[in-house]
C-alpha cells in the first residue's frame, strides 16, 4: 500500500528525474576523467618506447649491428625490463635478435605506431596482452622493432573502468534509497493530512492534523491547516448561533401574532378591534421581514463581489447628509448632533452601503449615547487614507464586549429592551470589510468612538 | 389617467400571488392581464399595448430578466417593474441593467406596488411644468422654494422642502419610504433604521401643527401620503 503510494508519488517521480540528470552528469564527468587518464598513460608509454628506440639507434650508430645485437640481448636477458619487447630482423624480416619469435605481419611501414594483437606476437600465451610497438629501418636494411607489452596498460585502464562503474552504481543505489526514503516520509506526512481530512468529512470538524514538533515546513503546513479548521469551526459555530438567534427572534413575534389572531378568531368580530389587531400584526410582520432582509443584505455584502459597482465617493458629503437626515431624530432625544468634516475626503466605494453604514453608526450613537448627549461625526483625510469616526458621550461599551458587538444579533444586556435587532453593527462590519476599511471601537472618555479607517485610494 | 382604464400585464407564476395582484390592481382601476410564465408573458406583451408590466424575477420557463431583455430587443419599451424574492443588492443593479425600470423585493405591501406601478405609468404621460403646487391650503412655490399654509410661511430646510415637494407631487397617492429615499436622497436601499419616519415626522410637525386638518399621513408599514380632506 505504502510502496505503491511511494512509487506513484510525485516526489518520487521528481527524485527519479533528478537522479537521471545527476547520474548523467556524473557519468560524463567520470567518462572524461577515464578518457583523459587513459590517453595520458598511453602517451607516456609511447614516449618511453620512442626513447628506448632512440637509445638503440645511437648504439647502432656508434657500435654497429653487433653492438646493437649485444644491447638487445642485454635488454632481453631475464630479470631486466620485463615488459620491453625488442626484435632485430634482417631485410627479409627474419629475426636476428630479441625476445619475439617472429616478425609480426602487421608491421610493414616503418615509423608508425602499431597495436599488435596477442595471437600474432604471443600465440602460446594465455593472456590477451596487446603489443604496442614501432619499428625502424636501419641503414643496412635490417629492421629494428621496439615495443612494450601493453597488457599492464590495459589492466590499468580496466581498473579505472571498474572504479567508475562501482562509483556510478553506488551513486545510483544511494540516490535511489535516499529518494525512496524521502518520498516515504513525504507520503507519510501527506497521508496523515489525508487521513485527518477524511475523518473530518466523516465525523465533523473536531479532528486536527497531528504535529511532530519538528517546526519544519510540514509542521507549518499542518499548523496552518489546523488554524484554518479552527476558523471554519468558529464560523460554523457562529452560523449556528445566528440560526439559533434567527429562530428566537422569529418565534417571538410569530408567537405574538399567532396568539393575537387566535384570540380574534375566537371572539365576536368588532371592526375597531380587528383593525387595530391587523395593524399590529402587520407591523410585527414588517419587523420580521426587515430583520430577514437585513440578514440577506449582510450576507450578500459579505459573499458577493460588489466592488464592480464602486466609484469615487466623497465621505464628507455622505457624513453631512447622514447628519442632516438624523437631525430630526437627534432633536427628538435632545441630542446635540454635529459634523466636523474636511471638505473633500474621497474614497473608492459604494455610496448606498457607506451611507447605510454611517447611518447605522449615527443611529446607534443617538440611541445608546443617552438623552441630551452629544454625538459628533468626524471625517478627515490623513497620510494613510480616510477616517470617519462617530463619537458619543454615553456609557460606552465594556472592553471585553468590543469584539462581540459586530456579531450578528449580538446585543448588550442593557440594550435588550430598546428597539433594534442586533444587526446594525454586523452590517457596518460587513461594509467596512468590503471596502478594506479597519473598524475600531475606542473609549471616548466618556462614551464610545467608532472609527472606520479607509486605505488611501492609491493603495486600494 | 384621463383615458379610462389602463392595461397592465402581470407575469407571475405563483397562482395565489397572481390572484392577489390581479385583484388588487383591478380594484385600483387597472385592467389586468395575467401571464403564468415567461413565454405566455412574451406573447401577450407583444400582442397588446400595456401601460406597465410587472415581471417576476424567477419564472418556471424563462428567467424574468431574459423576458425583459427580449422585449427590449423587440423594441417594446413598456415600463417594467421587476418583482423578486432574491436579495435586493446585486439583483437591483442586474435587473435595471437588463432593461427593467424599477425593482421591488418580495414580500411587499400592495400599496407600495401600486405606488411604483403608478409612478411607471405616469412616466409615459406628459409632464406639465408647474411652478406652484397646491394641496388643500398648502402651497409650494417651486421657483422660490418656499411653502405656505393658509398664507402663513412654513420654515423648511432645503431637504425638507424636497421631501414635501415629492409628497405633494404624488398628492393622493402613497409614497413608500424607499421611493422617497430614492428620489430625495438618491439612495437605493431600504433603511434598517426608522430614520425616514423621524425625518418626515419633523416635516409633518412643521406643516401640520396648529392647522385645521392634517395633510401628511403615515401609511403603516409602507410610507406616507399627502391628502387633503375631500
Amino acid at each position: 500500500m505504502l510502496l505503491a503510494k511511494t512509487l506513484r508519488s510525485s516526489t518520487f517521480k521528481l527524485a527519479l528525474i533528478w537522479i537521471g540528470i545527476f547520474g548523467a552528469l556524473v557519468l560524463a564527468l567520470l567518462g572524461y576523467v577515464y578518457w583523459s587518464t587513459a590517453a595520458y598513460v598511453r602517451e607516456k608509454a609511447d614516449r618511453a618506447i620512442a626513447a628506448e628506440e632512440t637509445i638503440l639507434r645511437n648504439v647502432y650508430d656508434s657500435a654497429g649491428r653487433d653492438g646493437l645485437i649485444a644491447a638487445i640481448k642485454d635488454r632481453v636477458a631475464p630479470g631486466r625490463f620485463e615488459s620491453g619487447v625488442y626484435l632485430l630482423a634482417d631485410p627479409s624480416f627474419v629475426p636476428v635478435a630479441g625476445n619475439l619469435k617472429a616478425w609480426p605481419a602487421a608491421l610493414k611501414e616503418s615509423g608508425g605506431w602499431y597495436d599488435v594483437g596477442a595471437r600474432e606476437w604471443k600465440p602460446d600465451a594465455a593472456d590477451h596482452s596487446v603489443l604496442r610497438a614501432t619499428f625502424d629501418m636501419l641503414p643496412d636494411g635490417y629492421h629494428l622493432l621496439v615495443g612494450k607489452n601493453a597488457g599492464d596498460l590495459d589492466a590499468f585502464t580496466r581498473k579505472i573502468e571498474v572504479a567508475l562503474l562501482l562509483g556510478v552504481s553506488l551513486i545510483f543505489i544511494l540516490a535511489g534509497v535516499a529518494s525512496v526514503s524521502v518520498t516515504r516520509r513525504t507520503v507519510g506526512r501527506i497521508e496523515a493530512i489525508n487521513a485527518t481530512s477524511r475523518s473530518i468529512m466523516q465525523s465533523g470538524l473536531g479532528k486536527r492534523i497531528p504535529l511532530r514538533g519538528t517546526r519544519d515546513e510540514w509542521d507549518q503546513l499542518a499548523e496552518n491547516l489546523n488554524a484554518m479548521l479552527d476558523r471554519v469551526e468558529a464560523l460554523m459555530a457562529e452560523v449556528k448561533q445566528v440560526s439559533d438567534n434567527v429562530a428566537h427572534d422569529l418565534r417571538t413575534p410569530l408567537t405574538r401574532m399567532r396568539g393575537r389572531l387566535e384570540k380574534a378568531y375566537n371572539r365576536p368580530h368588532n371592526s375597531d378591534y380587528d383593525h387595530a389587531l391587523i395593524g399590529d400584526t402587520m407591523a410585527d410582520l414588517d419587523a420580521v421581514l426587515r430583520m430577514f432582509s437585513s440578514l440577506t443584505r449582510i450576507s450578500q455584502i459579505e459573499t458577493g463581489d460588489r466592488t464592480s459597482a464602486f466609484r469615487t465617493v466623497n465621505l464628507a458629503e455622505i457624513a453631512s447628509e447622514v447628519v442632516e437626515l438624523f437631525d430630526a431624530a437627534a432633536e427628538d432625544k435632545r441630542v446635540h448632533l454635529d459634523a466636523v468634516v474636511d471638505r473633500r475626503v474621497l474614497v473608492t466605494g459604494d455610496r448606498d452601503l457607506l451611507f447605510d453604514a454611517v447611518a447605522n453608526l449615527v443611529d446607534n450613537a443617538i440611541k445608546y449615547g443617552g438623552e441630551a448627549g452629544r454625538v459628533t461625526v468626524e471625517v478627515a483625510r490623513n497620510d494613510d487614507g480616510a477616517v470617519i469616526a462617530v463619537a458619543d458621550d454615553g456609557p460606552g461599551i465594556p472592553d471585553d464586549e468590543c469584539q462581540h458587538v459586530f456579531k450578528r444579533f449580538y446585543r448588550l444586556e442593557r440594550s435588550r429592551h430598546t428597539p433594534g435587532n442586533g444587526l446594525g453593527l454586523s452590517l457596518v462590519a460587513a461594509v467596512a470589510r468590503l471596502h478594506g476599511a479597519r473598524i475600531e471601537m475606542v473609549d471616548n472618555r466618556p462614551g464610545l468612538k467608532c472609527r472606520l479607517r479607509f486605505p488611501s485610494p492609491a493603495m486600494s | 389617467m384621463g383615458e379610462g382604464r389602463r392595461r397592465l400585464l402581470v407575469i407571475e407564476d405563483d397562482p395565489e400571488t397572481a390572484e392577489q395582484l390581479v385583484d388588487f390592481l383591478s380594484t385600483s382601476g387597472y385592467q389586468v392581464d395575467l401571464a403564468a410564465d415567461g413565454n405566455e408573458g412574451l406573447s401577450r406583451g407583444r400582442s397588446a399595448d400595456y401601460a406597465v408590466m410587472t415581471i417576476d424575477r424567477m419564472l418556471p420557463d424563462i428567467d424574468g430578466l431574459a423576458v425583459i431583455r427580449r422585449f427590449r430587443e423587440d423594441g417594446i419599451v413598456t415600463p417594467a417593474l421587476i418583482i423578486s424574492a432574491l436579495g435586493e443588492i446585486d439583483d437591483r443593479v442586474r435587473g435595471l441593467r437588463a432593461g427593467g425600470d424599477d425593482y421591488l423585493v418580495k414580500p411587499f405591501a400592495f400599496a407600495e406596488l401600486l405606488a411604483r406601478v403608478e409612478a411607471l405609468a405616469r412616466r409615459s404621460a406628459t409632464v406639465v411644468k408647474e411652478t406652484v403646487l397646491r394641496v388643500g391650503d398648502l402651497e409650494l412655490d417651486l421657483v422660490a422654494r418656499t411653502a405656505t399654509r393658509g398664507g402663513r410661511k412654513i420654515e423648511l430646510l432645503p431637504r425638507e422642502f424636497q421631501v414635501l415637494e415629492y409628497l405633494v407631487r404624488n398628492d393622493g397617492r402613497v409614497v413608500p419610504r424607499a421611493m422617497l429615499l430614492q428620489h430625495v436622497w438618491d439612495l437605493h436601499f431600504d433603511p434598517t433604521t426608522n430614520i425616514i419616519d423621524v425625518y418626515v415626522g419633523r416635516v409633518r410637525r412643521k406643516v401640520d401643527s396648529q392647522q385645521a386638518y392634517p395633510l401628511i399621513h403615515t401609511i403603516r408599514g409602507v410610507g406616507f401620503c399627502v391628502r387633503a380632506p375631500s
